[in-house]
């Protein structure tokens, strides 16, 4: 299946701005995550097809992810 | 009037909008780099009623993007609250600014948030912008946050149950550590100042009752790689939201705040998080590299700068050598690990 993968401020060094990957079907955001190396606890805002979803979730086919690391300062 | 005649040219402000700014009443949490720009261009823009808090005191290193303070400041040691308000009532006479210095917690959220109209993000962790987002929910008050690192910038308006709040798109606070800070990654200038502008014109549009026209995303701009954009939020609202879905509010009942403890006997303090984390310290320690003097082994990160040594563990405990203040201790953390 085809995932849009979109990524934001920090995620996009030395990786890309948004690029369409082919996974298995099921492939969890975890494991996308995974092939990506980034680390869970650096995703701060985990979004699927512009809703919040949890790291376990299943993809589909179409599906764009969207990974946004914190902007906390100040 | 005359000030504001350029403002009130502007169409859709006008003389009613520029009456609503006026009689508005806003609170900006915490004034540092974002919340003294926001300070500057609301009290230009003649809101009525500004309360400005911070618990820190001005140094040299804040001249270069704080835009309030000056060198006197520095030389004075003044407290930001105070030096900002000296600073908005010679920029604006004719508004009310008052200054609250202290830390803003649970205990005491609830109180600086009466009588409030609109709350701004001008803070620089994570811990009190859930602590905001639950106080605003719970009051139906909306707030505008903004968070900077390098040349980066995100905001985002929040209209209690009128779109996301901060805990429909992000319901768990970072973890410590997780993300470059501002003394970390250091900040570019203009990145401030764009994403005050963003934050600026929306309280406008929110003060000045436009609903209508109010972002629905989550801005976000890179100014180094010139990339400007909106992430579109408008079904990110979630009745399972904490906040605004199930009415839960942990951080604004403390539940969620860093606890710091003097430890007896030394001139120390121990920061601990809450609930179970796992800190990568090779990252961390990466990122400290720079900024002052590191040793290390698999379990912890000794690190020495400001003259305070702080030793990090795994699971996020920290010990802070060479203070008691606990509010010292907090601002260290949140500086150089992150939160």
């Amino acid at each position: 299946m085809k995932i849009l993968v979109k990524l934001f401020a920090t995620f996009r060094d030395n990786r890309f701005v948004k690029q369409e990957m082919e996974f298995p079907d099921d492939t969890t955001v975890k494991e996308v995550l995974a092939v990506l190396a980034i680390p869970d606890e650096e995703v701060a805002i985990l979004m699927v097809n512009g809703r919040n979803e949890e790291v376990d979730h299943p993809l589909k086919d179409g599906d764009t992810l969207s990974l946004f690391p914190p902007v906390g300062g100040g | 009037m005359e000030r504001y005649a350029k403002q009130i040219r502007f169409a859709p402000i006008g003389e009613e909008g520029q009456r609503k700014l006026q009689q508005a009443r806003v609170l900006i949490a915490g004034m540092g780099a974002l919340g003294t720009h926001l300070a500057n261009s609301l009290a230009r823009a003649g809101v009525g009623y500004l309360k400005v808090i911070d618990r820190d005191f001005v140094e040299l290193s804040n001249l270069q993007r704080q835009v309030l303070y000056d060198e006197e400041d520095v030389e004075e040691i003044l407290p930001k609250a105070i030096a900002a308000q000296r600073k908005l009532e010679k920029i604006n006479s004719s508004i009310v600014v008052e200054a609250e210095v202290v830390d803003i917690s649970w205990a005491n959220v609830q109180q600086h948030f009466e009588g409030i109209d609109l709350v701004v993000d001008g803070s620089d962790n994570f811990e009190l912008r859930f602590l905001i987002n639950d106080c605003a929910v719970k009051k139906k008050i909306p707030w505008i946050y903004g968070g900077i690192t390098g040349s980066q910038g995100m905001a985002m308006v929040i209209r209690p149950f009128e779109g996301p709040c901060l805990r429909c798109i992000m319901p768990k606070a970072p973890t410590p550590g997780s993300m470059p800070t501002c003394d970390t990654a250091g900040v570019l200038g203009p990145t401030v100042q764009m994403v005050t502008a963003f934050q600026t014109a929306e309280a406008i549009k929110v003060l000045t009752g436009q609903d209508d026209k109010v972002c629905q995303g989550l801005l976000n701009i890179d100014l180094w790689t010139s990339r400007y954009e909106v992430f579109d939020l408008s079904k990110a609202s979630r009745p399972q939201c904490p906040a605004c879905g199930q009415g839960e509010f942990p951080f604004l009942e403390g539940r969620e705040e860093i606890q710091v403890t003097p430890i007896c006997g030394s001139n120390a303090v121990q920061i601990n998080p809450v609930g179970e984390k796992k800190l990568n310290l090779q990252d961390i320690a990466r990122r400290l590299a720079s900024l002052g003097e590191i040793s290390q082994n698999p379990y912890l990160l000794k690190f020495n700068a400001d003259g305070q040594e702080m030793v990090l563990f795994m699971d996020g405990r920290a010990m802070l050598k060479g203070t008691q203040d606990s509010v010292k201790a907090k601002s260290f953390y949140s500086r150089y690990v992150g939160f």
